[in-house]
């Protein structure tokens, strides 16, 4: 698997001994008198399901965008699997990471299947041309997210549930190792919101892949995620397993308002109450 | 459309299909394209009016890929099914380059002042609209639409000061003058050149169209540095937009109607319709100036080509909305 | 109707009938003797008859184009028929206006400032005559009128006398246009050319009525004319423009005429408009087009 890893020392060593995506004091400001992001640490492990989340405003979405490679961080360092960030060409990142962007409604015109495809461009040639496994990969995804059916109709067409399944599946035409996502679940249903989140972890536990996801729904989040992420004004408030980071002291002063945490007596994992104001 | 894989055997069919449908329309443009051949008494005679109609072919194909190819390179770049390769106002500054040099420098030269303007254009519009070195669509789109109503003003300024035979020339060549009296082969082989570079080039930036147009952080993510691509993008299709301008008067329609007859024929996939505007353009192009000599013969003059684009891609565009295409695609 | 504005529109259109109404309504036709006469010519070739008949010293205003004779420049131009400058035609008190246009509007805006309009056609050379003979009655000088068609037809009779029992070579009469020059518009039957190339002793090798048609190279080719005359007048003869035009034909060997060496571009700016240089004008015509093969290659001015 040619990467294109610029630096020879980490390539040596084994995978297992780095966490898969590590992120060290990364601070950005989109202008200079408002910093975004400030000093941000934390670590994802190879093969985890793990949530980012936060108030608005706490940055989660900027974060994502230099995980990404769409910014460059102002300080600090993000290394995947032992090499800096920085120093991927793009399209060997784009070979390992894929991302799925928040909604947005485009009307291309492209068919669920020439979407999928659009997936597999870090693979295919200059001009790119399309061989079987371009296509056996396209399909592949469309079998994992449940998406096949829709295979011929425009994506225009679709829900957005079904169409947030279709993004999913562009993004694992790719054949990534890490999949970032930025609020997959923001506009649907309940019962999507769990297909997608189940989905997810199927992918994790069945696929091999890490997921990386950024929600503002902790709930959901701490129903799926191995790991969870607190941000809090650009900075990681708390990071661990959400029984850890799940706390009502922590979380209270991080969401302003009084938040109550109860335990699950189903699944075992913890659930927030808001108190409602008056 | 039913899908199949881009392979490069499939790719290089659908060329070699579309090549020979351009080589057909121009054989018959050659062969039988006005007075008939086989009635002049003199054999030199039929030698000189081969190489007037094959020098009109070459330059009609030659402009027509062009502004096919910048038109739909424009509507990639703008994200704007609007665009066509004067929105920019690249054609105005090559327009007026002519325009000035004919009337008061050199006429033999013209042309290549006609270049200079284009260039300059481009230079100027990515000097206003650039913000830290990257261009946004928007605020491209909006110098240019700033840029073509300055060169408008000027051109009308220099029909207003000068006599009333040049402001005639000016009025005629901005219809298109494709059909000419004094063949300059050199220069539609220049031309020629440039555009098939462009073609070639922007067959590579295909993948990269596709993805600008499903979203600008989907494309970075897909591994498409997209500042490069719009730059590039720009930069070409400036000109070879004023390469054409130069060497034909500005030809409208072309490069608006025929990338959006092929989106409704073909979907919206670049990697097929950057080959296919190319031929596509070239056919369209000299199917029109084919016309003109046609209909010489009725109106016992030649009507400009331009007169003839816009009058002919009207009701075949409506024809091809009305009847159902699957595929009607919209950018956004 | 309450609305500001339509008051204001209202005002404005009263205020202009007002003004209209009390312009003064045009003098009767004969105006007395010649003394009194202030003539207005907005046509070149109308200015050009008018000094031909020694009525040049009455001429008050001119259009910017009326350059023929050298002594028209030294009359006030006060633009032309698509834009005339109305405030100094009225300061010039002009009472008479010949002008050649068929457009009302122009006539109209002349009447209503207190000028005698006559409208003149002047596109063949039997309509000039008749134009010149309009002139000398509305402007009492009607002997003058007929001295001037006189000597016209004198020196159009002398160019037939010339040429007769001479071939009659098939001629091409073009004016270049479009940047570059590189298109050609010529002269069809019916033209006032066609009637100098028929006086002069040639036979229009464009077949067709028409006036002044663009023609592709093909059609050109087609005709295979003998003789080629391409009039290149004014800035059209400066720069690098006549050579535009000799590499253009050049191009074409197939063309008798250009095979021959007999395309010659003339720069003379009488010879598409009727004027009292007619005579000229076919004597010139006449002069190249019986030029032995491989004369000269153009006229000289």
């Amino acid at each position: 698997m040619a990467t294109g890893i610029r630096n020879p020392v980490t390539a040596d060593l084994p995978l297992a001994a780095f966490p898969y995506l590590a992120v060290r004091g990364v601070g950005f400001a989109y202008r200079r008198d408002a910093p975004v992001l400030r000093d941000l640490s934390f670590d994802v492990q190879r093969g985890r399901l793990a949530n980012i989340l936060g108030p608005n405003g706490s940055g989660k979405s900027t974060l994502l965008r230099i995980l990404v490679g769409l910014l460059a961080p102002g300080s600090g360092e993000v290394r995947l699997g032992g090499a800096l960030l920085a120093d991927y060409p793009r399209a060997a990142l784009a070979r390992r990471v894929g991302y799925v962007p928040q909604e947005t409604a485009q009307a291309t015109g492209f068919t669920v299947l020439e979407t999928v495809l659009l997936g597999r461009s870090p693979h295919t040639g200059a001009l790119g041309f399309e061989v079987p496994g371009d296509w056996y990969a396209a399909r592949q995804a469309l079998h994992l997210t449940d998406t096949e059916l829709f295979a011929e109709r425009s994506l225009d067409e679709l829900s957005g549930g079904e169409r947030q399944r279709v993004i999913i599946a562009r993004a694992l035409a790719q054949e990534p190792e890490l999949i970032l996502l930025d609020e997959p679940t923001a506009f649907l249903d309940i019962k999507h919101q769990h297909t997608i989140y189940g989905l997810l972890r199927r992918l994790v536990r069945e696929g091999g892949k890490t997921v990386l996801c950024v929600s503002h729904d902790v709930n959901l989040a701490a129903a799926y995620a191995d790991d969870l992420i607190l941000m809090d004004h650009g900075h990681v408030a708390a990071a661990g397993k959400p029984e850890e980071v799940l706390r009502a002291e922590i979380l209270s002063p991080v969401y302003e308002m009084p938040i109550e945490v109860r335990k699950d007596k189903t699944t075992g994992r913890p659930y927030v109450m808001p108190r409602p104001q008056a | 459309m039913n899908p199949r894989p881009l392979t490069l055997r499939s790719y290089l069919q659908s060329i070699g299909a579309w090549a020979g449908l351009w080589a057909c329309v121009c054989l018959v443009a050659v062969l039988f394209g006005g007075e008939r051949l086989w009635t002049m008494p003199s054999r030199e005679q039929v030698m000189d009016i081969l190489a007037s109609r094959l020098y009109a072919v070459l330059v009609a194909s030659v402009v027509g890929a062009a502004l096919s190819l910048a038109g739909l390179a424009f509507q990639a770049l703008l994200r704007n099914p609007l665009a066509d390769p004067f929105v920019l106002g690249v054609s105005g500054g090559a327009a007026l380059g002519v325009i000035l040099s004919g009337v008061f420098v050199t006429v033999i030269g013209a042309p290549l002042f006609g270049f200079v303007g284009a260039l300059v254009t481009i230079g100027v519009i990515y000097a206003v609209a650039q913000r830290r070195g990257r261009i946004e669509p928007y605020t491209l789109l909006l110098t240019g639409i700033v840029v073509n109503a300055f060169y408008a003003a000027a051109i009308m300024l220099v029909n207003s000061l000068v006599s009333p035979v040049r402001r005639a020339d000016i009025a005629y060549w901005m219809m298109g003058a494709i059909s000419t009296l004094n063949p300059d082969w050199s220069l539609v082989a220049m031309v020629g050149g440039l555009t098939i570079a462009a073609g070639i080039g922007f067959a590579f930036l295909a993948k990269g169209f596709n993805l600008v147009a499903v979203g600008e952080d989907t494309a970075g993510a897909l591994g498409v540095r997209v500042e490069r691509l719009r730059l590039v993008t720009f930069v070409a299709a400036g000109l070879v937009t004023g390469a054409s301008v130069a060497l034909a008067g500005p030809i409208g329609f072309v490069g608006l109607i025929c990338p959006h007859i092929l989106r409704m024929a073909m979907g919206p996939d670049h990697r097929r319709l950057v080959p296919a505007s190319f031929f596509f353009g070239a056919t369209f192009l000299v199917l029109a100036d084919l016309a003109t000599r046609l209909l010489e013969g009725v109106g016992g003059q030649t009507p400009p080509v331009g007169v003839l684009t816009a009058m002919a891609g009207v009701p075949f565009f409506i024809y091809l909305l009305r009847v159902r295409w699957r595929r009607a695609s919209e950018i956004r | 109707m309450r609305h500001p504005f339509f008051q204001l529109a209202a005002l404005l259109v009263a205020a202009a009938g007002i003004v209209v109404g009390c312009g003064r309504t045009a003098p009767s036709p004969e105006a007395g003797d010649a003394g009194d006469l202030r003539i207005l010519s907005l046509t070149p070739n109308i200015t050009e008859v008018l000094f031909a008949m020694g009525l040049g010293n009455k001429i008050v205003g001119r259009s910017n184009y009326c350059t023929w004779p050298p002594e028209a420049l030294a009359i006030p131009a006060v633009g032309d028929t698509l834009q005339m400058n109305q405030e100094k035609i009225i300061a010039l008190r002009p009472t008479h206006a010949f002008v050649i246009t068929s457009r009302r509007d122009v006539i109209g805006a002349l009447e209503k400032m207190g000028i005698r309009t006559v409208p003149l056609k002047a596109d063949r050379m039997d309509e000039l005559l008749v134009s010149i003979r309009s002139i000398g009655r509305e402007t009492g000088r009607a002997d003058a009128a007929e001295a001037l068609v006189g000597r016209i037809q004198k020196d159009l009779a002398a160019v037939r006398d010339r040429v007769k029992g001479l071939a009659r070579p098939r001629t091409l009469f073009a004016f270049p246009m479009t940047v570059g020059s590189a298109q050609m518009m010529v002269a069809g039957r019916g033209t006032f050319v066609d009637e100098l190339m028929a006086v002069a002793g040639a036979e229009n090798a464009f077949p067709d009525a028409a006036n002044w048609p663009t023609i592709s190279t093909e059609r050109i080719i087609a005709f295979a004319p003998e003789v080629v005359i391409v009039n290149a007048t004014g800035d059209d003869a400066a720069g690098d423009r006549l050579e535009a035009i000799r590499r253009a034909w050049a191009n074409w060997k197939s063309i008798p005429a250009v095979a021959k060496g007999r395309v010659y571009i003339l720069t003379e700016p009488y010879l598409t408009i009727p004027g009292p240089r007619m005579g000229l004008a076919a004597e010139k015509l006449a002069e190249v087009i019986h030029l032995p093969a491989g004369g000269a290659g153009e006229g000289a001015r």
